[in-house]
């Protein structure tokens, strides 16, 4: 008996490892750059695993992206118009596997990346980006650690993690009413989540609120029943989760099983996700969270207009409102396409120079890079849940709606 | 103590959920020796079946559950008498790659279906909670756990007083000599196979009533019946109910008094030492691993 158990165990083990050392899926068309008329680019993707809701939005964002450029014809490098080709391959939501598929793209002649979905995935790519001397544009890899390691090829688009629970931190500061006086952080203990909380927390002691231990629980669970006992006792007046989908939608759905009402939850990530308002129903009213992006957002581009615009496109393409998972994907091309643009050269060593003196207004807001690679200049916005829709409250010059507070009842 | 309290009320209705989602894949582990690598996947399509009936036909997830059970035993039913049945015969090692076979396809198949979008059964009572002073019970929670002792104190009653169940548990312990007896063995093999995937089906849409789902959930709920199969010990009806217990309870105890990312590895923790003093599990029985496999 123990030793089938053993057994079992190995052939578990040993199966998972096959599955991910098999994870690419497909293969990708042997374009070039030189000489076909199109512009080659890789993107490996978490298109099935546990990442698979994300990464098919990044897919939508690339694939929008490579539509409105090549419906004007295509990349404009030195004169010459080329059509921009993204290739997919299906990381299967694994940071070593994601890794891997960069070398290959870099074996097929491809230097120009886009990154796959979430920072782990992202991290793992940056080292083999520096290693191949590639380029890589990050959609979604927010993670702060990704751009402590001098690495001079990663660009990313998208705010940092610090930021994250900051700017609910910042918004609930300049907004709410009365005055909150303690937040407690609930926090997932990936690499990311945890750099939310450290921001989320270093702005509010800034902000002089009184900051409970922070409460760490496994990423991907849907069990934060633990966190949110142990924090009962202490009466926060804000609850804020630095999450993912799943865990933001636990705290919301046990906070109310087990009677934890402060006067309001904030979480990064989880409410702009429609899936948030869709899953929770009245129970998300008022929850407040950090977005990448929003319909509201300022600025305007050659290829996808306003952000607006930009929200049209993807309901009438994908049939669902915009997901800001979508925008910082075609954020992210938009920024190869621009420096491509700039460059006059598919080269990557001309595109990084590029890329690194960008400074432009878009549909995302401003992209422009520090010395690290990260777009310090864009704030991000917080959304609040106003019946069943994520309306803009902060920051106050594009907000769509009035910060309700006390948000619970 | 009302920290204590609420984390020993929390875990014990979480076990008892947990219970409900292993005891299909013990029952199947015991008594046909096939570690169902499919079995997160039941209890993932069973939540898709009842989150289905609640959007079309607006049926309560308590209901919504025993169409759940009805779809997947008949699934179930098929899927081991003109598909497992052909090698179960082979090494434990042919069911177990069938079988992790199965659930990719099963994954792969529920996300170009459903998508890998989100959802959740939503009631306007399974959040609610009863409060004794400080202490909450959740009543989704509730009603959950009590379906899944009642289910288990009626496998039990089905599996030891009725023909059906005396032949399930005689092929469990010898099938040669349940076949010179009469009994149908492949007949009685998918049939233990679909009562345990309409369980897992039943177990889903409670699943998706108190929390969240989309298909990259279902190896979690495999992983985690080995665990609860394993800690409670097969060839024992009760086993899943106390190991999904012991499990429910030590994830919450430890998330109270540990740091909460640690509950994982304490569960495991206590698997292992549970193994080492008590080889058959909590309750399990060790005539089972001695059987004649013919």
């Amino acid at each position: 008996m123990r030793s089938r158990t053993l057994a079992v165990a190995v052939v578990i083990t040993a199966s998972s490892l096959v599955v991910a050392g098999c994870g690419s899926k497909g293969e990708a068309k042997s374009a070039n750059a030189a000489g076909s008329g199109t512009l080659a680019i890789g993107a490996s993707l978490s298109l099935t695993g546990s990442l698979a809701r994300e990464g098919v939005l990044t897919q939508e964002g690339y694939q929008l992206c490579q539509e409105k450029v090549n419906a004007k014809g295509g990349v404009d490098i030195g004169g010459t118009k080329v059509k921009l080709d993204i290739q997919y391959q299906d990381d299967t939501s694994k940071p070593d596997v994601a890794a891997q598929l960069v070398d290959q793209f870099n074996d097929k002649g491809i230097k120009l990346i886009l990154s796959s979905y979430g920072s782990a995935n992202t991290e793992a790519q940056a080292a083999v980006i520096e290693r191949n001397g590639q380029l890589m544009v990050d959609s979604a890899g927010a993670d702060n650690k990704i751009f402590s390691k001098g690495y001079k090829r990663t660009f990313a688009v998208l705010s940092p993690a610090t930021e994250y629970a900051a700017s609910i931190v910042k918004a609930i500061a300049e907004l709410a009413t009365p005055k909150p006086k303690s937040i407690a952080f609930l926090s997932a203990d990936d690499g990311f989540s945890k750099t939310v909380t450290e921001g989320g927390m270093k702005a509010a002691k800034a902000a002089g609120f009184t900051v409970l231990d922070p409460q760490y629980f496994p990423n991907g669970t849907s069990d934060v029943s633990s966190a949110l006992t142990k924090v009962k006792g202490q009466h926060p007046d804000v609850i804020i989760g630095s999450v993912h989908l799943v865990e933001g939608v636990a705290i919301i759905k046990q906070a109310k099983e087990l009677g934890v009402t402060p006067a309001g939850f904030g979480e990064s990530v989880a409410p702009p996700t429609p899936d948030f308002a869709k899953t929770l129903g009245a129970q998300a009213e008022n929850v407040l969270g950090s977005s990448q992006w929003t319909d509201a957002t300022k600025g305007t581009d050659k290829y996808f207009g306003t952000a607006k615009d930009y929200a049209k496109d993807i309901q009438a393409k994908y049939n669902h409102a915009p997901d800001y998972h979508n925008a910082e994907a075609s954020a992210a091309c938009l920024a190869l396409v621009l420096a491509a643009e700039k460059a006059g050269s598919s080269k990557a060593d001309a595109v990084r120079a590029a890329l690194s003196g960008l400074d432009t207004e878009s549909f995302f807001g401003t992209i422009k890079f520090d010395s690290t690679g990260q777009n310090l200049y864009k704030p991000m916005s917080v959304i609040q849940i106003q019946n069943g829709k994520a309306l803009t409250v902060w920051p106050t010059e594009s907000a769509e709606a009035k910060m309700i507070w006390p948000g619970t009842k | 103590m009302s920290g204590f309290l609420q984390a020993t009320v929390y875990g014990l209705l979480q076990g008892g959920l947990l219970a409900l989602v292993a005891v299909g894949f013990s029952l199947v582990w015991g008594v046909m020796n096939v570690v169902n690598l499919a079995h997160g996947g039941f209890v993932i399509l069973g939540a898709y079946v009842g989150w289905e009936m609640h959007e079309w036909f607006g049926l309560d997830p308590f209901l919504g559950m025993f169409v759940s059970a009805a779809v997947l035993f008949v699934f179930g039913y098929v899927l081991q008498r003109f598909l497992i049945n052909l090698v179960i015969n082979g090494p434990i090692f042919i069911t177990l790659l069938l079988t992790f076979g199965l659930d990719l396809m099963i994954v792969q198949g529920m996300n170009l279906v459903f998508s890998a979008d989100y959802r959740s059964i939503k009631t306007s009572y399974a959040s609610n909670s009863l409060a004794f002073g400080s202490v909450r019970v959740p009543l989704g929670r509730l009603l959950a756990f009590a379906l899944a002792v009642a289910i288990t104190v009626l496998l039990v009653a089905v599996v030891n007083r009725t023909r059906t169940g005396l032949s399930i548990l005689a092929t469990g312990m010898d099938r040669g000599a349940a076949r010179l007896m009469g009994i149908r063995a492949r007949h009685v093999y998918a049939l233990t196979f679909g009562i345990a995937a309409g369980l897992a089906g039943m177990a889903g849409a409670m699943i998706g009533t108190v929390g969240t789902f989309n298909p990259s959930a279902a190896a979690s709920f495999t992983l985690m019946s080995f665990v609860v199969a394993v800690l409670g010990g097969l060839g024992n009806m009760y086993g899943a109910l106390v190991g999904g217990l012991v499990i429910g309870l030590v994830q919450a105890w430890g998330g109270q008094y540990l740091p909460g990312t640690w509950v994982n590895a304490l569960a495991f923790l206590v698997l292992i030492v549970v193994l080492i003093f008590r080889p058959t599990g909590l309750v399990g029985r060790a005539f089972y691993a001695a059987r004649q496999e013919v």
